[in-house]
């Protein structure tokens, strides 16, 4: 059976992380567990008086336990996306 | 590609680990195993608010209480090379293996039923086999 997410595999997928932290990156694998492989990664810090601002960081194994969401950029529309006018709350860690 | 196996070529390589208690750990990875513990070499622990630092010669650390590791760009280009190695391996067996197969096969006549056993007691008189 499929998790689903083998059709995301060397696609690029924003991944919200149990601290409320949001990376995004070429999913290049993942396993059982959900710890996944982000290639070329960079991860976006949200606020509210200045702009997105955009930290690069390369390749990363993120672990399963720290994974919220993953979800599939279209990045035809991500590109168009004017990150420093966006202006937005950071988000909070998970309560558990 | 399994993150475990990046994580195993990442062998030798430099590279930052951040706990889910948000200190990091900077060093060069000795070992790993399947449940992601590792054997840091010549670590710069960094406390959670990035002021305090401590250095240590080793460290292990418990797969459970890892948030994420960054690794060095060029090791995911290491993995596929091995992935490819072993594939090959593989294929040999298989094609050997398939070469040996039907006769042995026919011979024994499979798993369970009459004519398989019959055809196993007729070709194999080792008492063991039953």
């Amino acid at each position: 059976m499929s998790t689903g997410l083998d059709v995301f595999v060397n696609h690029t997928v924003s991944i919200i992380t149990s601290d409320g932290r949001n990376f995004i990156g070429t999913l290049k694998g993942f396993d059982q567990t959900i710890n996944i492989i982000l290639d070329e990664s960079h991860e976006r810090v949200y606020s509210t008086t200045t702009g997105v601002e955009q930290v690069m960081l390369g390749l990363h194994i993120i672990r399963g336990d720290n994974v919220a969401i993953i979800g599939l950029i279209d990045e035809e529309l991500d590109n168009r996306l004017n990150l420093a006018n966006i202006k937005a709350e950071p988000l909070n860690s998970v309560v558990h | 590609m399994l993150p475990l196996s990046l994580l195993r070529t990442a062998q030798n390589h430099p590279m930052l680990v951040e706990l889910k208690n948000g200190e990091t750990y900077n060093g060069h990875l000795v070992s790993c195993d399947n449940w992601m513990n590792i054997n840091l070499r010549e670590v710069i622990c960094t406390s959670r608010d990035g002021d305090k630092f401590w250095r240590m010669p080793e460290c292990y650390i418990r797969g459970s209480t890892i948030k994420y590791l960054r690794i060095p760009d060029e090791v995911i280009d290491m993995v596929k090379e091995e992935t490819a190695v072993k594939n090959r391996g593989r294929d040999n067996k298989g094609a050997k293996s398939q070469r040996g197969r039907p006769a042995t096969r026919g011979n024994f006549g499979g798993r369970g039923g009459k004519t398989g056993n019959i055809g196993g007691r007729n070709l194999n008189p080792k008492p063991k086999q039953k």
